[in-house]
């Protein structure tokens, strides 16, 4: 079939105004449906008439799936909440800047006043020859096209990678993992909670999927636990250019200190893997220190280790070597 | 129902990539069907009186070794490596997600390692040919008693009955086309074995050889489901044990092997009553029985 | 006295309509009865059509027809045809459909059954110099109109250097030779060697190429984006073998176009063919991704070059190799950027060799300062970097080989109408400041260090002996027709203030008139080169002193005493005999008719110019002449930039701190817009060196970066907020009015010094590549280069 770009295929427009509406329409048009947030991932599939879904389910009218609540530990994101919203938000910023700088360094103010967290955190990767409908591993196809020898795969994954290379694109992806945050799922069959670091899922579990989240699942709330409030952040992304630009690599930590000593820490690494990665071995060892020269150092050897480059994005070792260092150095 | 999955390349070719999930499906429907209508057509069935041979021919002793150590150990290690590919391969597919194609590889890796020592030791200290003997007036014989109950039972075989040596050659046929396939793919995939090259082929080529190796996969369900279901018979068991112990008793043997096909003599057996065979006293040591065609 | 217009600020004609959004460019026009049409692209960098079904396509409700590519004009050889069933890059129209409504012609694309044999096809020129290597055509790599297609190779000899890392010795189709570099290089006192890697980019203009066509009798209405609007009308007729007097070109506005939108565009015959074929009004809206693919780009250099200075910094000798990587259907740069290699560094001794080669990669075309652009921003570092060898200051080294007014170059000489490079550097060494910024060079912050660097970059700005065309009417407003395009740059209006200035006009008093041929232009330039400042200043002033002469004639005539006692100030002529409106001037001189009102037309206008002014004739006074100021020597502007950068050793990030622009383009006409094309070119080298990327997979030879977002031109956070410019002044002395063009000579500068700048902040190690992003830095810093020293189209 020849190719068209640039032009939306018709679909069918479901506007629910509640959660329970929209759960029954995703079941009732299981694997045909498509959730509809800001569109901003959506519409790019569409547009490029890759991804055809015959219903849209748009949670644009579900007013209980927006803003931000104070809870009694910590506080609740609602899943249609705009990435503007979050970044401007008085309680995320005081308490978990960390989020808040994750989410301003999404694209670009236009795309954070569309976007929203429930999306950021749900969007596809960005691997090119899968947006460009190849029919590789991801779009259930039996090769992978970025990992062939010659491959253009300088923004693909270092490690976690299992047939597929590509890279979980979410800005705010690791600061929900930094902050320890909880990932509400709903489905006609009920709720099931979700560690941010369990919520994202690599091709080895399902090659087609980049969350737990299957075709009939809505992402409804995402609570942040107040036990990380007030903690040392550190979130840096480096990109390409200033603005309107994905990660290469990108790093969001929480560091818990008493009496100069990081008493406890959570660091979580983007854009090095499928899936946004937490550094377990690297909160363990940066504990009881005091975040100096040395453990940075170590830290950042230590996140590297077993990373696996491809032809082209060997730099990434370096890159999320520093960026650990940088992260663990902040403390002191 | 979709027989294969066709995809268009990068160049807007369409191109072959793999069986359909269907196609799954209907053979483990089928596997399922072919138990149940197994179990109820045996019913219909009356029970087959083998008749225990009058006399008792000399030398044979009452534990006769059907598998050795080595078979046995191969033919488990085998299974496991088998049962391990159509878990990592299947399941996933049936929704229960998990990292099936590190293992899926691995297992492979094991099972052709399995099949190259058997091909060795078959051909080195196995009678190769007990296998690999057609036996077409037996297969004829056993296929119209199997058709009616009437007909006469068919011939008492050697070592390994019609119906043994066919179910081996279609394994042994789908298994190396799953293998060799396989083996291949690996290419695609990454192990610490080479570097991954999805271009070592065209892709037409590799959309045969995924069809390949999911036709064999999917008939691996249907065969390897019966296989595991004869062997649970009741009527079976003796010699599904014989794959445990390694060997059948004299009864069986008398009953259902012609022990002309089969030579047992005493060579080598400790006693008759002795607890484990040695090595031995089997149709492995002596010329092979005459070829029937 | 009225206003100063040279030298002042003020808002072109056309800015408020851009602002409101009541701008209409060529898709925002519609027509009755006006149908869509989609195109089926190549999936396939090189390929032929075998079987074509569109039948089901056509029996869907809505559909129209189709047009093939045996429908539309085409050629031999390497040349480009709207449509084509022997596709040479992915993504180049097949055919055309055309529906009531997009979806519907999109839907249809998709149900034709086509199909494609694949041919081998080259991504990477080098593997088609190869001996044995794979050709963009089936027959052969090279093409000569008398000779034909024939198979150029380099031998394995060439190749075992090349793929040594050595500059190989190999035989070129270009070839020329200057001074005796051999023994030149014998003599210096420093010989540097590189192989650098310049990307191929797309142009990627704001708005897409879209159009709309529909025919009336024997007349074609064509709604089209291009840069130049006049010449356009002759391109579009050329392509279509129509008499151009049968159509009415109307072009308003263009989002851009950086030449890719020259003189007409290859997509623009889709609908003109169509819509005779269905006999409807046919849009084309060429959407972003179809833009990547039809949209041109710059070709890419991979470049072999030999440097040699004399001990006190002076460059003695050059020898450089460019291979180009053409596309489909060629292109020139290569020899542009060895003519300004000579210029920009005076070496007296040169060898420049080249060769163009095609490769089945969308199609190239002249990008803002081609082949300038480019190789000033592959030396300039290298320059810097000699300046580090041999202990001379890097603004030294550029300012001493920077050329003076005698400067010859080209391998014919060329010369120049006036340079004043030097003047340029040392006015931005004053702004920036470069001694101070000199001074924290290479000083750390924690992880990043600070670099500067100087790019000193001409390019071509100007042409000579086109026409101006102006009439005064009753109302006695000047009315100026403008055959030039208006592509944001302003000119359409600046080009006529000389002009207006010459005739005492105020500027509220001045009507630009452009955006439809109808309208009638005189023969102008096409809009590129950066010709138009002075090709129409020029022009304009020629027929302002024409329309000048014939005011005092006419007032003369109706006042009484000498003509030349006359003079013109704020629409009123006065003189001995007293003073009169320019309107009254314009209703005598209708009544005069003759040369006055245009019904008599100078001999020497150009043939194209005629049928216009026979338009006007007989509405006011009519100023018409050709440009016959003459001149000699070819005009060239200058910019030279100075950036200071910080780089991240532990990321790769580059910060862009300051940058300053000094222009030498002649006297300043407008100086808020000249300030935009200073920055705006700049900032396009910037993104040439840092940002901007076009990818191929070399497997199936198909590009990915097709989006902006992936393509990457730079955005507003990669500047610095407070960029600077600066222009010398010195009016060419060869001009009446001394304008030299500006639009392409910054984009070099911008990137030479960024380029430089980096260099030095990685200690004076040029990674020699752009564009030079973080992955490609920190690599670099981590001792593990990124790409092959040649690699191409990765990024
Ligand atoms: C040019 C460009 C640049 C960008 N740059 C960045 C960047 O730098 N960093 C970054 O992080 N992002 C970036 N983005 C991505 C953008 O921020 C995200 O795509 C966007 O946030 C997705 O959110 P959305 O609300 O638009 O969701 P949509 O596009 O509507 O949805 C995204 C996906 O999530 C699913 N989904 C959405 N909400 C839910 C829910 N509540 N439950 C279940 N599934 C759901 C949808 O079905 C869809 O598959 C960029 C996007 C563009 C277009
Ligand atoms: C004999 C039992 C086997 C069964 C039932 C089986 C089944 C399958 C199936 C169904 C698939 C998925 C194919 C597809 O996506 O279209 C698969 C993939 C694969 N198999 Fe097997 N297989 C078997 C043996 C082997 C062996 C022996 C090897 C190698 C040593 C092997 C290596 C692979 C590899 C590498 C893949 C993944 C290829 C890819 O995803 O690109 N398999 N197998
Ligand atoms: S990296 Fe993943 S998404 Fe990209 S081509 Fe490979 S399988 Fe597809």
């Amino acid at each position: 079939m020849a190719k068209i770009r640039d032009m939306i295929p018709a679909f069918e427009l479901f506007q629910p105004t509640t959660v329970g509406d929209a759960l029954e329409l995703l079941d009732e048009h299981r694997g045909q449906a498509w959730v509809l947030a800001g569109g901003l991932d959506s519409f790019d599939w569409f547009k490029d008439r890759v991804k055809r879904p015959s219903a849209v389910v748009d949670l644009g009218g579900i007013s209980e799936l927006t803003g931000i609540r104070e809870l009694e530990d910590g506080i609740e994101i609602g899943a249609m909440t705009s990435l503007t919203e979050i970044e401007r938000d008085e309680r995320v910023r005081s308490g978990f800047s960390v989020l808040a700088d994750a989410a301003r360094h999404v694209a670009t103010p236009q795309i954070r006043n569309q976007g929203t967290l429930g999306g950021n955190v749900s969007q596809d990767t960005r691997c090119w020859y899968y947006r460009s409908g190849w029919p590789c591993y991801r779009a259930g196809g039996n090769t992978c096209y970025a990992a062939a020898p010659q491959a253009m795969n300088r923004e693909h994954c270092i490690m976690g990678r299992s047939r597929c290379v590509a890279v979980n694109p979410s800005d705010t992806a690791p600061a929900l993992i930094a902050v320890d945050a909880k990932m509400v799922v709903e489905s006609n069959g009920g709720s099931t909670v979700h560690d941010a670091e369990d919520f994202f899922i690599g091709p080895a579990i399902d090659i087609t999927r980049m969350t737990v989240m299957k075709s009939q699942d809505l992402l409804t709330r995402i609570h942040i636990p107040a036990k990380w409030a007030d903690a040392d952040f550190y979130y840096e992304k480096i990109r390409d250019r200033g603005s309107w630009d994905f990660q290469l690599v990108s790093v969001a930590a929480a560091f818990r200190k008493s009496e100069g000593k990081i008493e406890e820490a959570r660091i979580s690494v983007n854009g090095v893997a499928p899936f946004p990665v937490r550094l377990d071995a690297v909160e363990r060892l940066v504990q009881g220190t005091s975040g100096d020269e040395s453990t940075a150092s170590a830290a950042g050897e230590l996140a590297i280790q077993g990373a696996r480059p491809l032809r082209h994005n060997d730099y990434k070792v370096a890159m999320m070597r520093n960026l650990v260092r940088r992260a663990v150095r902040s403390v002191s | 129902m979709d027989i294969w999955r066709r995809a268009a390349n990068p160049w807007g070719q369409d191109v072959l990539i793999g069986v359909s999930w269907d196609l799954m499906w209907s053979a483990v429907i089928a596997a399922v069907a072919f138990v149940i209508g197994h179990a109820l057509w045996v019913r219909t069935r009356k029970e087959e009186a083998h008749e225990p041979p009058a006399d008792v021919p000399a030398g044979i002793p009452e534990k006769i070794e059907r598998h050795s150590f080595a078979s046995r150990a191969f033919h488990w290690v085998m299974s496991i490596a088998m049962l391990v590919l159509l878990v990592t391969a299947f399941v996933p597919v049936m929704g229960w997600q998990f990292n099936w194609v590190d293992l899926h590889w691995q297992a492979g890796v094991l099972l052709i390692l399995t099949v190259v020592y058997h091909v060795i030791h078959a051909i080195g200290w196995q009678d190769f040919w007990s296998m690999f003997q057609l036996g077409v007036s037996e297969g004829i014989a056993t296929l119209k008693h199997i058709l009616s109950p009437e007909a006469p039972a068919p011939p008492k075989a050697g070592k390994y009955p019609f119906d043994h040596r066919m179910y081996h050659h279609v394994i042994v046929v789908v298994s190396l086309a799953a293998i060799i396939t396989g083996v291949l793919m690996m290419v695609r995939i990454d192990t610490p074995l080479w570097t991954r090259n999805p271009y070592l082929f065209s892709d037409t080529t590799w959309g045969v050889m995924y069809v390949v190796h999911g036709l064999s996969g999917v008939s691996l369900i249907l065969l390897i489901a019966s296989h595991i279901y004869f062997a649970l018979r009741p009527e079976k068991r003796w010699i599904t044990w014989s794959m445990v112990r390694g060997w059948i008793d004299r009864e069986h043997y008398l009953e259902h092997f012609d022990p002309a096909k089969w030579v047992v003599t005493d060579v080598g057996m400790k006693s008759a009553d002795g607890a484990a065979p040695g090595t031995g006293a089997v149709a492995e040591q002596i010329p092979s029985a005459k070829r029937e065609d | 006295m009225a206003e100063r217009l040279v030298g002042a600020d003020i808002a072109p004609p056309d800015l408020h309509a851009k602002i409101t959004g009541r701008a209409r460019y060529a898709e925002d026009f519609r027509a009755p009865g006006m149908v869509f049409a989609k195109l089926l692209l190549s999936p396939m960098p090189h390929a032929r059509v075998r079987r074509v079904d569109a039948s089901r396509a056509l029996a869907m409700e809505g559909v129209i027809d189709i047009l093939r590519a045996d429908e539309v004009p085409s050629r031999d050889g390497p040349r480009e045809a709207c449509l084509t069933d022997t596709p040479r890059y992915e993504g180049e129209p097949i055919l055309a459909v055309a529906a009531v409504d997009e979806e519907t012609a999109a839907a249809a694309i998709e149900a034709i059954e086509i199909d494609f044999e694949p041919l081998p096809f080259v991504i990477d020129p080098l593997e088609s110099l190869r001996p044995g290597g794979p050709n963009a055509y089936v027959d052969g790599n090279q093409f000569s109109g008398q000779d034909g297609w024939s198979d150029f190779k380099w031998t394995d000899t060439d190749f075992a250097k090349v793929d040594a890392g050595e500059m190989p010795d190999p035989s070129c189709p270009v070839e020329w030779t200057k001074g005796d570099p051999e023994s030149a290089f014998a003599e210096s006192a420093l010989v540097l060697e590189e192989t650098i890697v310049h990307q191929s980019l797309t142009h990627h203009p704001m708005e897409p190429r879209s159009n709309m066509a529909y025919w009336e009798g024997e007349t074609l209405h064509a709604f089209v984006s291009t840069q130049s609007s006049q010449q356009t009308k002759f391109a579009l007729a050329g392509a279509l073998q129509i008499d151009p007097e049968n159509i009415n070109l109307v072009s308003e506005y263009c989002g851009g176009g950086f030449g890719s939108k020259i003189a007409g565009t290859t997509v623009m015959q889709i609908p003109a063919l169509f819509s005779r074929k269905i006999n409807r009004p046919v849009m084309l809206r060429i959407t972003r991704y179809e833009e990547n693919y039809v949209g041109r780009a710059r070709p890419g250099f991979q470049t072999w070059l030999k440097m040699g200075f004399l001990q006190d910094g002076k460059c003695n000798a050059i020898d450089l190799i460019i291979v180009q990587e053409s596309g489909p259907y060629g292109a020139g740069d290569f020899n542009t950027a060895g003519m300004i290699a000579d210029l920009t560094y005076t070496p007296q001794n040169m060898r420049f060799r080249g060769v163009s080669m095609y490769t089945n990669t969308p199609p190239k075309a002249a990008q803002r300062g081609p082949g300038g652009a480019q190789i000033i921003s592959m030396m300039e570092p290298i320059l810097e970097k000699a300046g580090r060898e041999l202990g001379v200051d890097r603004f030294e080294i550029h300012r001493m080989n920077a050329p003076r007014g005698d400067v010859q170059f080209g391998p014919r000489n060329a010369t120049l109408t006036s340079v004043h490079a030097v003047e340029a550097l040392d006015q931005g060494r004053e702004m920036f400041d470069w001694d101070a910024k000199l001074a924290i060079s290479g000083k750390r912050n924690g992880s990043k260090v600070t670099g500067v660097g100087i790019g000193l970059s001409p390019y071509t700005a100007g042409s000579r002996g086109r026409d101006g065309m102006m009439i005064i009417r009753p109302d006695g407003k000047l009315y100026v027709h403008q055959g030039i395009g208006n592509l944001g740059t302003h000119s359409i209006a600046d080009t006529a203030r000389p002009a207006a200035e010459l005739l005492g006009y105020n500027w509220e008093d001045v009507e630009i008139v452009w955006g439809n041929s109808a309208r009638a232009y005189p023969r102008s330039t096409v809009q590129a080169g950066s010709q138009t400042t002075t090709a129409h200043t020029r022009a304009n002033h020629a027929a302002a002193t024409d329309a000048l002469r014939k005011i005092r004639e006419v007032a003369a005539a109706a006042l009484g005493g000498s003509a030349s006692s006359y003079s013109v100030d704020s629409g009123r002529v006065s003189g001995p005999g007293g003073t009169m409106t320019l309107g009254r001037i314009a209703e005598r001189a209708i009544a005069m008719g003759g040369e006055y009102s245009g019904e008599v037309l100078p001999d020497d206008v150009h043939a194209q110019t005629v049928p216009a002014a026979q338009i006007l004739a007989g509405e006011g006074l009519m100023g018409i002449a050709r440009d016959n100021y003459g001149g000699e020597g070819n005009i060239y502007s200058w910019v030279a930039g100075f950036a200071m950068v910080e780089l991240d050793e532990e990321t790769g990030v580059v910060e862009l701190k300051e940058y300053v622009g000094v222009t030498d383009c002649g006297t300043v006409i407008h100086p808020r817009s000249l300030g935009a094309q200073v920055f705006g070119g700049s900032i396009q080298g910037m993104g040439m060196a840092m940002t901007q990327r076009w990818v191929f997979d070399p497997q199936w030879g198909v590009p990915f970066a097709n989006r902006f977002y992936t393509a990457r031109p730079p955005g507003f956070l990669d500047i610095p907020a407070d960029l600077k410019w600066g222009a010398v002044g010195i009016p060419d002395p060869q001009d009446p009015v001394g304008a030299k063009g500006i639009g392409e000579p910054p984009v070099g500068a911008g990137a030479a010094a960024l380029t430089s700048a980096i260099a030095d902040a990685m200690g004076g190690r040029c990674v020699c590549r752009t564009p030079l992003t973080p992955d490609v830095l920190l690599a670099e810093i981590e001792g593990r280069p990124m790409y092959g020293r040649l690699e191409q189209h990765v990024g």
